[in-house]
C-alpha cells in the first residue's frame, strides 16, 4: 500500500470521528467567561450536594465513581477530567439549557441554585480545594427493641470498637417493613449514652391485625447491619376489602345475589313441579285402567 | 277423515298399519344382528379408551393448560344441539298445528332422548376425577352456568323421556294386545307393565292428551335454555370468539340445523329399512328439506352478524382468531362448513328434486358433518387465543389435536346415541301407531281388539 491510499484511508476513517468532534458541545464564549456568583464554601458545597443528589444523581451516578446510568451519550462523572475541562460558565450553560438526553434545568432549579450545584462540582476540580470530604463510614452496633403499650422504639447504637461506647448525635432511621420495601416513619438523634426512644405515629398502618414489622437503620456515613425487629402490635389494623363481600355474580354460594337463586330455583323447581305433574297424569291413566 | 268405513274395511286398514309399523320390532335377521354387532364393537372401544384415560389421566388427550377445551366439549355441544330436534318436531311444530309433524315426532323424541343423555355422559368422560362428580351436585354455586348447565340438561332428559313414553303409553296397549307370539315373553312382559293397564277409555285418552300438550309448552322454554345456557359456557367468558351477545340465538339455531338435519337422516334410515315408504312418504321429506331451508336462512343471517360485525372491526385478539378462521389454520375447515353446511343446502334444497328423500338425506349428512366441525371451530381456536400471551410453555401447548384416545371416546358417544336409538326402534314402533290410525280415519274402538 502506497503512501497516498494511506492518506485516503486515513481521510476517509477520520471523517467520521470528524462528526463526533464536531458534536462537542460548543458554548458561547460570553457564558464561558462568566463567574460563578456563589461563594465557594463549606456550606453552599453542602447544599449543592442536596441539590445534585435530588436532581442529578440519579443519571449522573455518584462523583468519583463512575457509575452513571447506561444512557447515550453517557452522563459523564462530576469528578471527571472531562467534566472540569468546562468552565464555570460552560457548566452554567449546560446545566441551564440541557441537550439531548441531558434535561435543560432553565425552570426547574433557580439561577442561584444552579450555581450552587457548580460549587459542588467544584469540590471535585481534580487537584482543587476539597472542602467537603467524605469522612470514611463509622462502624456502628445497633440495638434496638419495640415496646408495644408505650408505642415506642428504644434504640441504642454503639460505636463498633474495643470500648463500645455511645455513639452520640447521630441520626437512627425507623422504619416498616412493606410488601415491597421499607417505608420511613420517622428518625431519631442519639443522646449521650448512644440512646434514642422513637414514639411511632398512631396514623401507622400494620396488617390486618395491627402487626408491624420495625426496621432500624443508620443513614449515609455509617456502617451499621439493619436490625428488623419481630412483628409488635404498633399500628392500626389495615382495612382489606374483601373482594368477594356482597352480592356478587360470580361469588360463592353463601354471597349469592337472592335475585338469581330465587330465578334459578323457581325456574328449576317450577319446571319439575310440572314433569311431577305430568308423572301424576301417568299414575292416574293406571288408576283409571282399574276403575273401569 | 269423516268417511265412514265398514268394520271389516277398518280393521284391515288398522292390521296393515300395525303390521308396518311394529315390523321394527319384529324384524329380526342378520343385518340386524350385524349392526347391533357393530355398534357394541364400537362402544367398546370407546369404553377401553375410557379406561386407559381414567387409569394414565387426561394427559393421554391433546388437552394441555392453554387448550383445555378439546374435542369432548366440542362433542357435548354437538350432541346438545341436536337434541334440540325433539324441541323442534314434537313441540313447536304440533303447537302451531302442522299435522305431518306427528308422524315424526317420535323419531325426532328418540334422537332427543338419545343425544342428550350422551351430552351428559360426555362430560362426565371429560372430566379427569369422574369420581368426584358428585362435588358438582354437592358443591356447585348456583351462580355458575355450568350448575345451570347441569340443571337444564337434566330437565330436558326428563321431559323428553316423557314426552316419548306418554303417547306411547296406547301403543304399548296395543302390542300387548295384539303381538302374541310375534315377541319373546319378555318383551311382552315389558309391555304388559309399561302400558299401565291401559283399556283405551275415553278418560284415558283425554289425560294422554292433557299431560302431552302440558310438557309441549313446558319443553319450549326448557328446550331453549338447554341451548342458551350451553352458549353462556363460551359467552360469559371474556375471549375472541366468544364475547359475543348473540350466542343464544345463534347456538339455538345452529341447534335447529343439526337437528333437523339428524331427523332427516333418521327418517331415511327407517324408511329403506323397515319398508315406511308410505310413511315417511315424499311429502314428509319435502316440507322438512323446506324446514332445513328455513332454519339454514335463519342460521346464515345469525352467522353473517357473527363474523362480519367482529371483522369489520378487527379488535386486536378478535383480529387474530378471525383471521385464523378467514385464511389461517382453520380456513379450510371454516369455509366448508359455511358452505357444505348453510350456502349449497339454502341453494340447492330450493329445488324440488334435491328435497326427494335420497337427494335431501345426502344433502343431510353433509349438513350434519358440518354442523360437527362447526363446534370444533367454536371451541379450539378460541382455546388456542387467550388475550395473555402464551409464553415459557412447550410447543406442543400451543396447537390442539386430538389424540387417538379421545378420537376413540368420541365414537364411543356416537355409537352409544346410535345404539340408543336402535334400541328404541327395536322395542316401539318409530311412528305413534293410534295417532297414525286415528289420523287415517280408523275409529278408537278398534286398537283394543285383541286380534
Ligand atoms: C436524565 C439524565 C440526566 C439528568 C437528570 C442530568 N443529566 Fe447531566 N447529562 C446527562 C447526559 C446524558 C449528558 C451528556 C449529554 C451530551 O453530551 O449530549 C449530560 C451532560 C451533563 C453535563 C455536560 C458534561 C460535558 O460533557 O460537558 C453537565 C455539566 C451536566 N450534565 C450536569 C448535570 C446536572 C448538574 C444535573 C442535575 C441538575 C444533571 N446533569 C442532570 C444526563 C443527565
Amino acid at each position: 500500500m502506497n503512501t497516498k491510499w494511506k492518506l485516503f484511508l486515513i481521510a476517509t476513517l477520520a471523517f467520521p470521528a470528524q462528526q463526533v468532534l464536531s458534536q462537542d458541545w460548543m458554548v458561547p464564549s460570553d457564558h464561558t467567561a462568566l463567574t460563578n456568583p456563589s461563594e465557594y464554601n463549606l456550606e453552599n458545597i453542602k447544599k449543592g450536594k442536596e441539590l445534585y443528589t435530588r436532581n442529578c444523581q440519579s443519571c449522573h451516578g455518584d462523583p468519583g465513581k463512575n457509575n452513571p446510568l447506561a444512557l447515550l451519550p453517557l452522563p459523564v462523572d462530576i469528578a471527571s477530567e472531562r467534566m472540569h475541562a468546562n468552565s464555570e460558565g460552560d457548566l452554567f450553560y449546560k446545566i441551564t439549557t440541557g441537550r439531548g438526553v441531558m434535561p435543560p434545568f432553565e425552570s426547574t432549579i433557580s439561577e442561584n441554585e444552579r450555581w450552587k450545584l457548580i460549587n459542588f462540582i467544584m469540590n471535585f476540580k481534580p487537584g482543587g480545594n476539597q472542602l467537603l470530604v467524605d469522612a470514611p463510614p463509622v462502624k456502628v452496633k445497633l440495638l434496638a427493641s419495640v415496646n408495644e403499650n408505650k408505642s415506642t422504639v428504644e434504640i441504642l447504637a454503639e460505636r463498633e470498637d474495643a470500648e463500645s461506647t455511645g455513639l452520640e448525635n447521630a441520626p437512627v432511621i425507623i422504619s416498616a417493613k412493606k410488601t415491597f420495601g421499607n417505608i420511613e416513619l420517622g428518625r431519631a438523634i442519639t443522646n449521650e449514652n448512644g440512646r434514642a426512644e422513637f414514639t411511632i405515629p398512631e396514623n401507622v398502618i400494620g396488617d390486618e391485625e395491627g402487626y408491624v414489622s420495625i426496621v432500624v437503620s443508620m443513614g449515609d456515613g455509617y456502617d451499621a447491619h439493619e436490625v428488623a425487629l419481630e412483628k409488635a402490635k404498633v399500628g392500626k389494623n389495615k382495612v382489606v376489602p374483601r373482594l368477594i363481600k356482597g352480592e356478587v355474580l360470580w361469588s360463592t354460594n353463601n354471597n349469592i345475589q337472592l335475585w338469581l337463586l330465587l330465578s334459578y330455583i323457581s325456574a328449576a323447581g317450577g319446571a319439575w313441579l310440572v314433569i311431577g305433574y305430568a308423572i301424576y297424569q301417568i299414575i292416574k291413566i293406571k288408576k283409571l285402567s282399574k276403575s273401569s | 277423515m269423516n268417511k265412514i268405513e265398514s268394520p271389516e274395511e277398518s280393521r284391515k286398514k288398522f292390521d296393515r298399519i300395525f303390521t308396518d309399523l311394529t315390523r321394527s320390532i319384529v324384524k329380526k335377521d342378520e343385518l340386524t344382528r350385524f349392526w347391533f354387532f357393530i355398534l357394541l364393537m364400537f362402544i367398546g372401544v370407546g369404553l377401553w379408551g375410557w379406561i386407559i384415560q381414567i387409569d394414565k389421566g387426561l394427559g393421554v388427550t391433546g388437552m394441555r393448560d392453554y387448550v383445555s377445551w378439546g374435542l369432548y366439549i366440542a362433542n357435548f355441544v354437538f350432541f346438545v344441539a341436536v337434541s334440540l330436534v325433539g324441541l323442534l318436531i314434537s313441540s313447536v311444530l304440533q303447537l302451531l298445528n302442522f299435522s305431518w309433524g306427528k308422524t315424526i315426532s317420535r323419531a325426532a323424541e328418540q334422537i332427543a332422548i338419545a343425544t342428550v343423555a350422551l351430552a351428559g355422559i360426555i362430560i362426565v368422560m371429560d372430566m379427569g376425577r369422574p369420581d368426584r362428580l358428585l362435588n358438582v351436585f354437592l358443591h356447585g354455586r348456583f351462580a355458575s352456568p355450568i350448575v345451570w348447565d347441569l340443571t337444564v340438561v337434566s330437565t330436558y332428559l326428563a321431559i323428553s323421556v316423557l314426552l316419548f313414553y306418554i303417547p306411547l303409553i296406547p301403543d304399548l296397549a296395543i302390542m300387548r294386545d295384539r303381538m302374541g307370539s310375534k315377541v319373546p315373553a319378555w318383551k311382552l312382559k315389558i309391555y304388559t307393565i309399561l302400558a299401565l293397564g291401559w283399556n283405551g277409555n275415553p278418560q284415558q285418552y283425554a289425560i294422554v292428551y292433557h299431560a302431552v300438550r302440558v310438557l309441549m309448552i313446558l319443553i319450549i322454554p326448557i328446550g331453549l335454555s338447554i341451548h342458551t345456557v350451553t352458549s353462556w359456557l363460551f359467552a360469559a367468558t371474556l375471549r375472541p370468539g366468544w364475547d359475543s351477545t348473540i350466542f343464544g340465538p345463534y347456538f339455538v339455531v345452529g341447534a335447529f340445523v343439526a337437528g333437523t338435519a339428524a331427523l332427516i337422516i333418521l327418517m331415511y334410515v327407517y324408511r329403506l329399512r323397515y319398508g315406511l315408504k308410505d310413511y315417511f312418504d315424499d311429502f314428509h321429506f319435502d316440507k322438512m328439506g323446506r324446514l332445513l331451508v328455513l332454519v339454514c336462512l335463519v342460521y346464515l343471517y345469525f352467522n353473517i352478524n357473527e363474523f362480519l360485525v367482529p371483522a369489520y372491526k378487527m379488535k386486536s385478539a378478535e383480529g387474530v382468531h378471525l383471521k385464523d378462521l378467514f385464511s389461517g389454520a382453520y380456513a379450510f375447515l371454516f369455509w366448508f362448513v359455511q358452505i357444505a353446511g348453510i350456502a349449497l343446502p339454502i341453494v340447492l334444497i330450493r329445488i324440488k328434486y334435491f328435497r326427494k328423500p335420497l337427494p335431501l338425506s345426502i344433502i343431510s349428512v353433509f349438513v350434519l358433518f358440518s354442523a360437527w366441525f362447526k363446534r370444533y371451530l367454536i371451541v379450539i381456536p378460541t382455546m388456542e387465543h387467550p388475550f395473555l400471551p402464551v409464553q415459557n410453555v412447550p410447543e406442543h401447548f400451543h396447537h390442539y389435536a386430538p389424540t387417538s384416545t379421545e378420537i376413540m371416546i368420541m365414537l364411543f358417544s356416537f355409537f352409544t346415541s346410535i345404539f340408543i336409538i336402535s334400541v328404541l326402534a327395536k322395542f316401539f314402533p318409530v311412528i305413534t301407531i293410534w295417532e297414525y290410525a286415528e289420523e287415517k280415519g280408523i275409529d278408537r274402538k278398534y286398537f283394543t281388539e285383541k286380534s
